[in-house]
């Protein structure tokens, strides 16, 4: 009432239409129950142009074909779900929408034989045991007895990401667990072309590479000398060895010493350097002069030589061939009287071979020694050679009278490191330089600055 | 002859080799896990015969890998691993950059990892395989397990190797296979029989360690990784063939039960079940408790190449061994704090002693110092305070050379305060003819069981000299217990002198008196006699080229005698000389 009373004070043309418009629509409800909405719209009739389509929409009263049209989306569309016809009633909008669709019409069921029940959609297969099933279930969960399906839910181990983590865990794990890794036989997981082609089987590993590239043993044991409380005589042989080492080194260096040294002599004195200055500019001329002279005559000698070799004549060729026949055939008689005399020389040719024979077996064992020896060698496996560590010694004075004393030479690592160079386990190198692509530039700071 | 010109380089020796680097890029691995693949899978450089034929006709020094190896090596799953883990340092880094924290996390989370399970079991086909090469594998650990854990390799890594050698070193104790040890001034060299292997490894003095630079620590690194594996599986292997738990248990109802209180102030929960056992005081649990093993006897079945004299000589040995074995059983030792005890604990538990520590220096001490049934107590030091009368203060010398020598050596060399005799090298095995040090042969002597007149002289006189220097100190320290222990010895051994002496007498006197004896006597040297005759004739049967050979090995070993000779008079020459100095120092 206060609404409406409101509306019609306002004295707006646009909003009394407004307000007729919506009274006239069939849902409208007015606050006072008594009050129709037909009354409120004024009983002298508006007139309006009929001839614009906007008009007909408006002003025509439609609501009795609409209600027409609702029954018969009630009472036949029986596929549109309620839900679906609940804001079509609510809305009641005019127009386009509110019609149903023309397919939907074409699709409409139009015989009148009802279609036949799905017996089958309103019955559930197993009823009677399901029922069974939950009666029996509520009991037992009466008394508190948990089903074995949610039981296996309770008790499956939630997967966490800590464990996983620990299976893939690197192999410097400090827990990390072993296990018979010989014993175990290998189990067939299918064919071996099957296996082989999609790489789970590892290729076979060649037996070859099963030897050991040296015959040194893994850990060579330091001499007797090296105790550290040590016998006096073991001690003096280890002490002389490390000599000898230290002698060979002295040495090689004295030699490239000597080969770097120069003759004090020849330093440059003041005579000398004015002497290099002059040099060539004084008797330039004669000694040019001497230079060429023979160079020309040289010159002139071989070209007279290629000149005098002359054309053969007849003769000289046939006597030349003539004397190569003889002497073919004088070697050809020396050789075959050399063959029937080595008949009676049977016996020193016997011996002779008997030496060759000698001499190579010899050789062939020195070689083989010398193979031998080579496989305990460390080989020469890149730029470097293999230089042996310094050789753990201590002095007399050194040794320590107790083991609470004693002092450690040389290292284990260092040790471990060249043992694995000498066996041609690794090849020896150098540390590898760090270079730097970009230059740098030192710049101070200007706090820096200030001070200095 | 027609047909195309045979190029050069495609045949023969320089279509077998690869370098280095052409390897590196057949594989698409960058150098250093190159090195690291090459490590892991055993493939080492290769020198050829002919090295101008293989570099193509330069001389340039390069480093050679067999064509065939690096073939073998392209089938490898950790190659794939490796390129994995290429491009997981780079996204990560490419994280950092762009500061994407949860990225950088997620990452980090999903790192590829690899194992090293199939490349053993492919390297070593057999245990036994295994075994031969573990000596590598123990310096390795031993040697990582003592770094500093201040980055220079990972400190899983060091972890890792420090239970490793423990379980090692417990395997060793309860298996009694320890054979030698030797002190040098690197290290300390132990060696072991494992299963009919010898298995000889070094480990470093505790804090002795200045890292050398030029080491690299990366193939180091790669060394050990492979080494931990190894020797994880072979101590499983060992340690299921005693029936023992691995992971190692100690067992709960030893006798000697580590004491509780001190636990907690040592190290924390988590580390302290590795420090206990680390301590090497208490024994493993086994699987099937067994309370006496009863000790299978060896058949004998004498085979056909061998005759009765080795069968008893090895007999021989392995009652030797056996005894050896149980050469502390029954002894109990106290470690004081300035000996090396890991070492020390670790030899008196592998040959059956019991031993312990003030509990202040480790975990794990089993009885105090006031235990009166302690029977040796370990001292490295010029004096102590308190003596117990009932024990010997000896220094740690004495255990190692007693392993060596296979019997418990007098005590008296090795007492307090004196020049200790020197520690000889179990290493060195002599031949005929070799010169060997006094003290050796005398521990020979002592091996067999007696004692050479002469020598047992010299013995006494050293005794006697140092009984008094003892009693000097003890008359200082005002304790007489070991003086009167070392007047009963004194007294002792006078007497087996005097028995001794009778007993010389005696067999002259009996040789004397019956001529049956003389007769055996004259027996023995007819036959040798005999022996020599045949030999000469022998010698004289010789052909003039096997006479040179004879002659020459004769020449050979007369000589080394004669400078084992030599050596051995240039010994007792300096012997005197020191003895004299000594004297004279003492008027």
């Amino acid at each position: 009432m206060i609404l409406t009373f409101e509306n019609l004070s306002s004295n707006m043309a646009a909003a009394r239409r407004l307000k007729r418009v919506a009274i006239s629509q069939p849902g409208f409800l007015t606050l006072n129950p008594k009050v129709t909405p037909t009354d409120l719209v004024s009983s002298r009739r508006k007139r309006v142009n009929k001839n614009k389509k906007k008009n007909w929409n408006k002003y025509s009263d439609v609501q009795d074909v609409e209600e027409f049209l609702e029954d018969l989306v009630n009472l036949k569309f029986c596929f549109l779900c309620e839900e679906a016809a609940e804001p079509v009633k609510g809305k009641k909008r005019k127009g386009k929408s509110s019609r149903p669709l023309r397919i939907d019409l074409i699709l409409q069921h139009d015989s009148l034989v009802a279609p036949p029940k799905d017996v089958l959609a309103y019955q559930k297969p197993n009823a009677k045991k399901l029922r069974r099933t939950a009666e029996r279930a509520e009991k037992l969960a009466a008394n508190g007895v948990v089903p074995r399906s949610k039981k296996r839910l309770l008790n499956r181990t939630v997967v966490d990401r800590m464990s996983k983590k620990t299976e893939t865990e690197a192999n410097n794990n400090p827990e990390r667990d072993f296990y018979d890794i010989w014993g175990q036989e290998t189990k067939d997981l299918g064919e071996p072309w099957y296996l082989q082609q999609t790489r789970k089987k590892l290729v076979k590993r060649p037996e070859k590479l099963n030897e050991k590239p040296s015959v040194l043993p893994a850990v060579e044991v330091i001499a007797p000398g090296g105790s550290y409380n040590p016998d006096f005589f073991s001690h003096q042989e280890l002490l002389r060895e490390a000599h000898e080492v230290e002698l060979k080194k002295k040495k090689v260096e004295d030699k490239l010493e000597r080969q770097l040294a120069y003759n004090k002599a020849d330093t440059a004195t003041e005579e000398t350097i004015l002497r290099e200055q002059v040099e060539g500019l004084v008797e330039e001329s004669e000694e040019e002069e001497e230079k060429d002279a023979p160079k020309e005559d040289g010159e002139e000698v071989a070209v007279g030589a290629i000149a005098v070799a002359d054309k053969k004549t007849e003769r000289q060729r046939k006597r030349e061939k003539a004397e190569k026949m003889k002497e073919q055939q004088r070697l050809t008689e020396r050789r075959q009287t050399e063959q029937q005399q080595q008949l009676f020389q049977l016996r020193s040719i016997k011996t002779s071979i008997k030496q060759q024979e000698e001499t190579t077996q010899i050789r062939q064992k020195r070689r083989k020694a010398k193979e031998e020896a080579q496989k305990a060698q460390p080989r020469r496996l890149g730029k470097l050679k293999f230089q042996p560590q310094d050789m753990e010694v201590q002095l007399s004075d050194e040794l320590a009278g107790s083991l609470r004393q004693l002092k450690p030479e040389g290292s284990v690592l260092m040790d471990r490191f060249k043992s694995l160079q000498k066996r041609n386990l690794i090849e020896p190198r150098e540390r590898a330089k760090f270079k730097r692509r970009l230059k740098v530039k030192y710049v101070e700071k200007r706090a820096f600055k200030e001070i200095s | 002859m027609g047909g195309l010109q045979k190029k050069k380089f495609e045949r023969g020796s320089a279509t077998n080799y690869i370098t280095r680097n052409r390897a590196r890029k057949k594989l698409q691995l960058s150098l250093p896990d190159f090195r690291r693949l090459c490590i892991l899978k055993g493939i080492y450089p290769h020198e050829p015969k002919h090295k101008k034929k293989v570099n193509k006709g330069s001389t340039a020094p390069r480093t050679f890998y067999l064509l065939k190896d690096i073939r073998f090596l392209l089938h490898e799953p950790i190659v794939g691993k490796f390129r994995e883990y290429k491009i997981f340092v780079r996204k990560l880094k490419k994280a950092y950059g762009k500061t994407e924290w949860s990225a950088v996390e997620r990452l980090r989370e999903n790192k590829p990892t690899y194992k090293l399970d199939h490349i053993i079991k492919e390297r070593y086909p057999t245990f036994i395989d295994a075994l031969r090469d573990i000596d590598d594998a123990l310096c390795m650990c031993f040697l990582f397990s003592t770094f500093a854990r201040t980055g220079k390799c990972h400190v899983q890594t060091i972890q890792l190797c420090r239970r490793l050698t423990v379980e090692w070193m417990n395997y060793v104790i309860a298996s009694r296979s320890l054979r030698k040890v030797f002190l040098s001034i690197k290290g300390i060299y132990y060696q072991a029989e494992v299963m009919g292997q010898l298995i000889t490894w070094v480990v470093p003095y505790q804090f002795s360690h200045d890292h050398p630079v030029d080491v690299d620590y990366r193939v180091m690194a790669t060394f050990t990784e492979l080494y931990t594996t190894l020797l994880g599986f072979v101590s499983f292997r060992l340690y299921s063939s005693l029936n023992l738990v691995y992971p190692p248990k100690l067992d709960s109802n030893g006798e000697s039960e580590p004491k509780e209180e001190s636990e907690d102030d040592y190290a924390m929960n988590s580390e302290s079940y590795l420090e206990k056992l680390s301590a090497l005081s208490a024994s493993l649990a086994r699987v099937v408790s067994s309370a006496d093993e009863e000790e299978a006897q060896l058949d004998q079945f004498p085979s056909e190449g061998e005759d009765m004299e080795k069968m008893e000589a090895r007999e021989k040995e392995l009652k030797q061994q056996e005894a050896q074995k149980k050469l502390f059983e029954g002894l109990k030792f106290y470690l004081n704090r300035e000996v090396p005890r890991e070492s020390l604990a670790f030899v008196i538990r592998c040959f059956g002693g019991q031993v312990s520590w003030d509990k202040s220096v480790c975990i794990g001490s089993t009885y105090d110092v006031t235990d009166e049934t302690i029977t040796h107590q370990i001292i490295d030091r010029p004096s102590v305070g308190k003596q117990y009368i009932n024990r010997y203060y000896i220094q740690p010398q004495w255990l190692y050379d007693c392993v060596n020598a296979k019997i418990l050596l007098p005590v008296e060399d090795y007492f307090l305060g004196v020049t200790l005799p020197p520690h000889l090298s179990p290493f060195v095995e002599e031949k005929e003819g070799d010169y060997v040090p006094p003290e050796k042969l005398k521990m020979m002597a002592l091996q067999r069981g007696e004692k050479p007149g002469n020598e047992q002289e010299e013995d006494e006189e050293e005794e006697e000299e140092e009984g008094e220097q003892e009693e000097e100190e003890e008359q200082e320290e005002d304790d007489n217990g070991d003086e009167e222990d070392d007047e009963e010895e004194v007294a002792e051994e006078k007497n087996l002198k005097k028995m001794e002496e009778q007993r010389s007498q005696g067999k002259s006197l009996h040789v004397k008196v019956t001529p049956g004896k003389l007769k055996v006597e004259n027996k023995a040297r007819l036959e040798q006699e005999e022996k020599a005759e045949e030999k000469r004739l022998a010698i004289m049967m010789m052909k003039k080229k096997e006479k040179y050979l004879y002659d020459k090995i004769m020449f050979g070993k007369k000589r080394k005698v004669r400078e084992a000779n030599k050596l051995a008079a240039k010994r007792k020459a300096h012997d005197d000389s020191e003895k004299e100095k000594k004297k004279k120092a003492r008027k």
